[in-house]
């Protein structure tokens, strides 16, 4: 935010906005290919289940992803100095849960094709809250301001028509005005969920750090819910038993999104989350592309509908380049150092340091933070969950394309790369 | 002058009551719609 071009001495010079939209995309491949392990799970399961499969898988992840990366102890101390910021990630993983639970309603009731375009607005409740709390996009001119939102719109309306041509309809339209409210609601609570995760990163948090956290207010959340729909702890308790056979896929799909939610939150800090969120929305692009060259879920559709699916992707790749290309000016860098001042003086940070940090150069990061002997505990405990799942899991009778699953596993392999080494090589993952 | 604490800050905080607000409807919404 001092300054958006320049790295540290001996690293790399990339822009933080070029990082930033590097991220976003590397996040929409993982978020979208997150979707492709749970597409392996045959029907009669309750989506609740499922769910909540992912997110202990992500929980583990969560943990996991953090340790190997910088230790223990540079998350503790991290959290040490900013402890106020821990109730604003149980927040965000608390506002996740609910938002998540309330799309399982909304394509229950009114189907993909109308849910996912009301809550992919997830977004523009991002920009929104982005320009009101933390003066994004203040300052800067038409020109920008018409590159991001039009970009950020561009990509829903690409997503609508998506969902439109792909998804199967639904055929309980008398739940229909629930459906349509709950995918509202779902949009809002996940736009609304940004508010933590930006503030955070003004603050000078570590992405890294904020999701250890994040994740108790999303298990603990998910798992309270899940309860209350199944019908009491033990009821969910036995269908996580029946469901014991497929549980490998979705807590490895969990753990893909954890990677995806992971440069998302990068994005978030280095470019804002009114351009970051949209970038990263683009994920659909993905789950688009596994179901239809992995799964086959395209083979009946009519040229009409293949046309659809061009014209969408073709307009929500055009709005992720119109955001790309709406580089912060220096007027709008000064807004976001005021709201960085805020938090500074409000929690009595050390605006240098922080500044640093929001810059991709934590001075924390340069101090020794040995390595304790329970991370390779955490890390044996997450291999050996995996293990277990995968020794107990039944073959799915589902036909995939083992030609374009490695070509799609490379194509998700490829940003992982390239992006880590970029956030390694500009920020030391800071 | 005297400093605010920590709690008092974040109790005060616009930041901490837009989520939270959002979230009390949120989950009043989830319950209502089950």
């Amino acid at each position: 935010m001092s300054d958006n071009a320049k790295g540290a001495p001996g690293r790399s010079t990339l822009s933080l906005h070029k990082l930033g939209v590097f991220c976003g995309l590397a996040a929409a491949v993982w978020l979208g290919s997150a979707e492709a392990p749970t597409k392996l799970v045959n029907a009669g399961f309750s989506p609740f289940i499922i769910s909540m499969g992912m997110v202990m898988g992500a929980f583990v992840a969560r943990w996991t992803v953090p340790t190997l990366l910088k230790g223990t102890g540079f998350l503790f101390d991290d959290l040490r100095d900013k402890p106020h910021l821990i109730v604003w990630a149980v927040i965000a993983g608390m506002l996740w849960a609910v938002g998540n639970t309330l799309t399982i309603f909304a394509v229950r009731n009114v189907g993909l094709a109308i849910a996912f375009p009301l809550w992919n607005t997830n977004s523009l409740v991002g920009l929104f809250w982005g320009w009101l709390l933390f003066k994004e996009l203040r300052g800067s001119g038409i020109k920008e301001w018409s590159k991001v939102l039009g970009g950020a719109f561009a990509i829903v309306g690409g997503a609508s028509i998506l969902a439109v041509a792909t998804a199967s309809h639904s055929d309980t339209p008398g739940k229909a005005a629930i459906g349509i409210i709950a995918a509202i609601g779902a949009g809002v609570m996940f736009g609304t969920m940004y508010i933590p995760y930006r503030k955070a990163y003004i603050s000078g948090m570590n992405p890294l750090s904020f999701v250890t956290i994040f994740t108790f207010g999303e298990l603990g959340t998910v798992f309270l819910l899940t309860a209350i729909n199944l019908g009491g702890v033990s009821s969910l308790a036995a269908e996580l038993h029946r469901a014991r056979p497929m549980l490998f896929w979705p807590f490895l799909g969990g753990f893909c999104w954890v990677i995806g939610d992971l440069f998302q939150q990068y994005a978030a800090k280095y470019i804002g989350i009114g351009r970051g969120i949209p970038l990263s929305n683009t994920n659909q692009l993905w789950g688009l592309a596994w179901g239809a060259l992995v799964f086959y879920e395209m083979s009946g559709l009519n040229p009409a509908a293949k046309m659809l699916i061009f014209t969408g992707s073709a307009i929500m790749i055009a709005g992720a380049v119109a955001i790309s290309m709406a580089d912060p000016g220096e007027s709008e860098l000064v807004n976001w150092r005021f709201a960085m001042d805020r938090e500074c003086d409000r929690y009595r940070l050390n605006t240098e340091q922080v500044a640093a940090v929001v810059a991709g150069d934590d001075p924390l990061a340069g101090q020794p933070h040995p390595r304790r002997w329970w991370e390779m505990l955490v890390m044996c405990t997450a291999v050996g969950v995996f293990v277990w799942l995968a020794l107990g899991t039944r073959a799915q009778q589902i036909t995939i394309s083992l030609p374009w699953t490695i070509a799609l596993v490379i194509g998700t392999l490829i940003p992982l790369g390239v992006c880590g080494t970029l956030l390694w090589q500009r920020t030391r993952f800071s | 002058m005297k400093q605010r604490s920590t709690l008092f800050c974040i109790l005060t905080d616009v930041h901490l009551w837009v989520p939270v607000v959002v979230l009390i409807l949120g989950t009043a919404l989830l319950m209502t719609l089950r």
